[in-house]
């Protein structure tokens, strides 16, 4: 598996566990002129919240945790892309920054690890 | 979020502060934050943490780890603290159960590979502890050996990782078969081959030390190359008497502190000798933040000798003069103030001149009388003022050569030992043990010899002694009666007590 196929199978593990939580992905490899968000979904409840999502995916833990890839620089640019898509669409919730591990070793069940509000 | 809450003790000085290590697991992205005013040493700890679980085959939790070392106020410097870092973070992520935490001080370094290196200050450390009601310690296995001298402790040596996992779920670790024939206390004559008997000749030398260990009086040696100044003054912690329980713990936790090796506790008397280039930090103490222990405090409850003292810098010489008086050093820091034992007795060792032979009779000293004046001065007054005993070494002669063997050490040992015996009962229920302490004051009221008194005053008159030098005589004065096992200080005493402050030649020389 190249490092394209890798990311994109991360990313429909992760929406597959997103809805599986009841939550609606409204949007996939969503990109404007600062960069890319992996996915954008809605968590139901009361208040719905704007959920933006970074995925990390890891074939093994010999470069460490998926997370541990969230970078500062990265996570103040996911801030700007999640202002620029609330500016475009303005859906009438709040906005959250999720980030979401995804461990794909060969032969293993995936392992998913999400951290609610990494900014 | 899970909490667990590890001990490990800083260090003030020689004073120990148990130091709370809290390891709090989640609520974030994995990173490892370290808060609680570490310093540079303390913050790589993180990363030496990281790698040594690790390479031991366990896990470190991939959450936000967040560790703060608490109280938060107190600078924190070193690198002991790595293994109380890896308990609290292993306890908080269920790795090891937390029940034997509390209680338990932690100490000791960790390698990349999970080994338990040693540290600087194991013992004042522990004695911290042991104060602050910490009953368990888990120690780096080399170092078992001066933990075991903290009684009252449980001391648990552990070479890695691995066994503090193992000791922390209650199992036994194999002990290895060298450390408990390793950790025997060192020898108790721990400088052998250097005996009185050794030393030919001197006879008035040899007294004159013999005294000064009596009295713990300061003594200065002044005399030409190769008379034996220095092989005299080497031989001094084996005619003192040997250190009570209390005094030796003291010395040993200074020699931890500065980083010396410890095998065990030493009853003998500690020589330190720095070279003449030393600089003031390494004589007093110094360094930044937590200032290090330095060459007297090396030599607290023992000898200070200053081979070639002229050759010291001035400002290293009068760094020795508040120390010399008050026994101990206060190091002032922006991080804080630290204060240091030094009790020492000051042995000075002198050339006449330059060249070395002004004093010798018969030989040809190159230097004009100007040079050897400026050399005498580098010794300043204040510091001669402080030195009870000046004893001039003459070059040897043929015939001490073939004199038959010396006295040696043990016997004057046991002659110093009764004298200080005779000391400790006429001080009891004062705060001074030898002659050499004894202030002035006291020394004038209620110990003021019978005879002998009218030499002093003459020597007074005619300016030859001033009122410290009063005293000076009179702490010798009774250290020479307590050598010969009277109960009052003769005028003869007296007198031989004024000619060795005197020091013969060299106020004539001068």
């Amino acid at each position: 598996m190249d490092r394209q196929t890798l990311g994109k199978r991360g990313e429909d593990l992760a929406a597959e566990y997103l809805e599986g939580l009841g939550w609606r992905v409204v949007e996939r490899r969503w990109r404007c002129a600062a960069g890319e968000v992996d996915l954008v979904a809605v968590e139901p409840g009361e208040r719905p919240v704007t959920v933006f999502c970074e995925v990390k995916t890891r074939s093994g833990l010999g470069f460490g945790e998926p997370l541990e890839a969230i970078t500062r620089a990265k996570m103040a640019r996911l801030r700007i892309l999640a202002a620029q898509w609330m500016r475009e669409r303005h859906p009438r919730t709040m906005s959250r920054v999720d980030g979401i591990g995804i461990l794909l070793r060969p032969g293993w069940d995936p392992l998913i690890t999400h951290v609610r509000g990494i900014s | 979020m899970s909490l667990a809450i590890a001990t490990s003790i800083g260090l003030i000085g020689v004073r120990g502060v148990p130091i709370e290590i809290e390891a709090a697991i989640g609520g974030g992205l994995p990173r490892t934050i370290l808060v609680g005013l570490p310093d540079t040493a303390l913050y790589e700890a993180r990363d030496r943490c990281r790698a040594a679980v690790a390479s031991s085959g366990l896990a470190w939790p991939a959450q936000l780890v967040t560790i703060n070392l608490s109280p938060a106020s107190l600078p924190k410097t070193g690198s002991h603290y790595d293994v109380g870092i890896v308990a609290a973070v292993l306890a908080a992520s269920g790795v090891v159960p937390a029940e034997l935490l509390p209680a338990t001080v932690f100490l000791g370094e960790l390698g990349l590979d999970g080994r338990l290196r040693p540290v600087r200050g194991l013992l004042p450390a522990l004695l911290g502890a042991r104060a602050a009601g910490l009953v368990r310690a888990i120690v780096p296995m080399p170092q078992v050996g001066e933990a075991s001298l903290v009684e009252g402790m449980t001391v648990w040596g552990a070479r890695s990782l691995a066994d503090m996992v193992e000791i922390l779920h209650g199992r036994p670790v194999p002990v290895s078969a060298v450390s408990a024939e390793d950790t025997a206390p060192a020898p108790e004559n721990a400088a052998p081959g250097k005996d009185l008997a050794d030393v030919s000749g001197q006879p008035d030398a040899r007294w004159a030390l013999e005294v000064a260990a009596a009295g713990r009086h300061h003594v200065f040696f002044h005399g030409a190359p190769g008379a034996g100044k220095t092989l005299l003054a080497e031989r001094l912690p084996g005619i003192l008497p040997e250190l009570g329980l209390g005094e030796a713990l003291e010395v040993t936790a200074i020699r931890s502190l500065a980083g010396l090796a410890v095998e065990g506790l030493s009853r003998r008397p500690p020589l330190s000798s720095p070279h003449h280039s030393a600089s003031v930090a390494s004589l007093v103490g110094g360094g930044p933040r937590m200032p290090m222990p330095g060459a007297i405090s090396v030599a607290h409850r023992g000898v200070l000798f200053l081979d070639e003292a002229p050759e010291f810098s001035p400002r290293a010489l009068e760094a020795l003069r508040v120390p010399l008086e008050s026994g101990e050093v206060t190091l002032s820091r922006a991080a804080g103030q630290v204060t240091y034992p030094a009790r020492f007795q000051l042995v000075l060792a002198a050339n006449p001149c330059p060249c070395g032979y002004a004093t010798t009779p018969g030989s040809e000293c190159r230097c004009t009388p100007l040079t050897i004046r400026r050399y005498a001065e580098r010794l300043s007054g204040p510091i001669l003022d402080r030195i009870d005993i000046q004893q001039q070494l003459r070059p040897l002669r043929r015939a001490y050569l073939t004199d038959e063997r010396a006295e040696p050490s043990a016997a004057v040992a046991e002659r110093v030992r009764l004298a200080r015996e005779r000391q400790g009962w006429r001080l009891a229920g004062t705060p001074w043990s030898t002659n050499g302490e004894v202030p002035g004051a006291h020394l004038r009221r209620d110990l003021a010899p019978r005879e002998g008194t009218d030499v002093l005053d003459r020597a007074v008159s005619r300016g030859q002694l001033s009122a410290r030098g009063v005293d000076k005589v009179l702490r010798v004065a009774w250290t020479l009666c307590d050598l010969a096992g009277r109960d009052q200080p003769s005028g003869s005493d007296v007198r031989t007590a004024l000619l060795m402050r005197l020091g013969h030649e060299l106020s004539s020389a001068v």
